[in-house]
């Protein structure tokens, strides 16, 4: 490689984000257009999880001898049989759930409120008349309720999805931040534990659950982070810069993983 | 029927699309297997818009795709159980689905997918719910009032019924089967044990019907092992991907999303009307579908 290494790009930050939150042994799935989760977690998978369970496309899969991983459109692509190890039959995946214990799940939104919680049902004041109808809550409440931890993750960093509070909860992170919330209503993890950015990483105060900037990525400044935020948020004195790819990872990440360019 | 009986009396659940869709009544429910882009039994859900079905409640995937959106698009159905419609990369929300939708025109069954499938268990086990841990403090709970939280009786637990989805008639799509209802899927199968398993009748679509003897060679590839009805169905997804067969004909799913969507902008149905017509009304069995596809299209389909 030569020095003059082509900077991060905000995604491929995200993807190191991940990458580096998740530990080997973790279970994982890869969804089918989801890139930024999709390469954190083959990253992680590549450099430092050799003991992951990787699920990509209703497969098992084990991919760290494989020079190229391409890149499924959907999730139900054929393709990716050649690395199977097993077949996942949806219905059978659903009815195990003790195996998400040692799963970390990423979380998307139509919207992400302050408090962490979710929506994907759609945005209106009236269920019925909905003002945008979203694509329902896929598999989320029960990923987000079961998985040993989990993130929100968005690619668009803007107060239109960034908002005070949800219209509507399809995942539920720390609702209007009461204390037990969570507990009393008989979920499995403690709730998220970040919101993943193009532009930083918040993550949630342990009282009061509200969301605090953690880090900002490369080349971000505070201000734009407030300016493309909906909700108001608690900034530290001295903001950390996000620890964004390494350049091996950069490498992988350009050359192994996302060689169309899903991250540019 | 169109099936023989073999020397021995044992009966062929082989049938023509035709008699598959008249075992569907307006007012049933039906349920729909496949999984996003894959595995829809294409040929019997246009046969059912073709025919005029109406009010029929459908039970998608736990993430459907188009063939939903179609059947939404058609005015076969106002009322869809299922956790999400859409085509993923091609269109993140089914055009039709979220027109009806925003309109106050759909009735959906708000759920996650592990809701689905125990609502889809309840079914099966002739229950009148099963119960989910997930859920509770979502909206679920609230815009659906059919879920229900309760204390469970073990441990005193909240939880949520999900209530049973019987499915009156489902319809299937798998690589193959032999003439006695013992099908066999290509790949992972996605979640249509499930759906037939909480179905009254079953009838799978398949791209070939094989001799029982290659059944028998491997029998613990068998994913459904009493289907009530068997279809021959070759290409009989398109233009969703059949798994073993060929990939999704994307050309071909643009153009359908194109006239959709520009229903849900413009209010105008002349384009959506127009693709009902040329590959859904106008061709009358399966076989002039894929005349008007034509052959190249089909053979360019190929996995790899």
């Amino acid at each position: 490689m030569s020095d003059t290494v082509v900077a991060a790009t905000p995604k491929e930050v995200m993807a190191a984000v991940i990458a580096h939150d998740l530990r080997d042994g973790e279970w994982v799935e890869v969804g089918a257009n989801l890139p930024v989760p999709r390469a954190g977690a083959l990253l992680a998978h590549l450099t430092h999880g050799p003991n992951m369970t990787v699920m990509i496309a209703m497969t098992k899969a084990y991919l760290r001898d494989e020079p190229v991983l391409e890149e499924f459109e959907y999730i139900t692509d054929v393709r990716a049989m050649r690395w199977a190890e097993a077949y996942y039959r949806h219905d059978q995946l659903l009815s195990s759930q003790r195996r998400r214990a040692r799963g970390v799940f990423f979380c998307g939104g139509v919207q992400i409120d302050r408090f962490g919680n979710s929506n994907l049902i759609g945005t209106g004041p009236d269920y019925h008349r909905l003002g945008f109808r979203g694509p329902g809550a896929i598999g989320t409440t029960n990923a987000t309720a079961q998985s040993g931890r989990w993130h929100l993750v968005t690619t668009s960093h803007s107060p239109r999805v960034l908002v005070d509070r949800v219209d509507y909860v399809s995942a539920l992170g720390y609702g209007r931040g009461e204390p037990n919330l969570r507990a009393e209503v008989n979920l499995r993890n403690p709730g998220p534990s970040s919101i993943i950015t193009p532009l930083c990483v918040f993550d949630f105060h342990p009282e009061t659950h509200e969301a605090r900037l953690a880090s900002v990525h490369e080349a971000v400044e505070v201000d734009e982070v407030v300016a493309r935020t909906g909700f108001a948020f608690e900034v530290p004195a001295d903001v950390p810069r996000t620890a964004g790819p390494t350049p091996h990872e950069l490498e992988v990440l350009r050359t192994r993983i996302d060689t169309n360019g899903s991250l540019a | 029927m169109t099936a023989s009986t073999t020397g021995s009396g044992r009966r062929s659940h082989v049938m023509t699309e035709a008699e598959a869709t008249a075992l569907v009544s307006d007012g049933m429910t039906v349920g729909i297997g496949g999984f996003i882009n894959s595995g829809h039994p294409m040929s019997l859900v246009r046969r059912l818009i073709r025919e005029g079905r109406r009010d029929l409640t459908v039970v998608g995937a736990a993430s459907a795709g188009l063939e939903i959106d179609l059947l939404i698009a058609a005015g076969v159905t106002t009322k869809v159980i299922t956790p999400y419609v859409g085509a993923e990369g091609l269109a993140g929300i089914g055009p039709a689905f979220r027109r009806a939708a925003e309109a106050g025109e759909l009735d959906v069954f708000e759920l996650d997918e592990a809701h689905y499938y125990a609502g889809l268990r309840a079914s099966a086990q002739r229950v009148p719910f099963n119960p989910w841990r997930a859920g509770l403090g979502t909206s679920l709970v609230e815009v659906n009032p059919r879920l229900k939280v309760f204390d469970d009786p073990i441990d005193g637990l909240p939880l949520v019924a999900v209530p049973a989805i019987e499915i009156d008639v489902c319809f299937l799509h798998a690589a193959t089967a032999d003439i006695y209802g013992n099908v066999q899927h290509e790949g992972s199968a996605y979640g249509d044990v499930a759906i037939s398993a909480a179905s009254e009748t079953t009838v799978v679509s398949v791209e070939r019907v094989m001799p029982t003897e290659r059944i028998r060679a491997a029998p613990h590839r068998t994913t459904i092992d009493g289907a009530d009805g068997i279809v021959r169905s070759p290409f009989g997804a398109h233009p969703y991907a059949a798994e073993g067969s060929y990939r999704p004909d994307e050309a071909h799913i643009r153009e359908y999303l194109a006239a959709a969507d520009d229903w849900r902008r413009t209010g105008s149905r002349d384009r959506l009307e127009q693709y009902l017509d040329e590959f859904v009304r106008k061709p009358q069995d399966h076989v002039e579908y894929l005349d008007r596809i034509g052959l190249r299209a089909l053979l360019g389909l190929n996995e790899y």
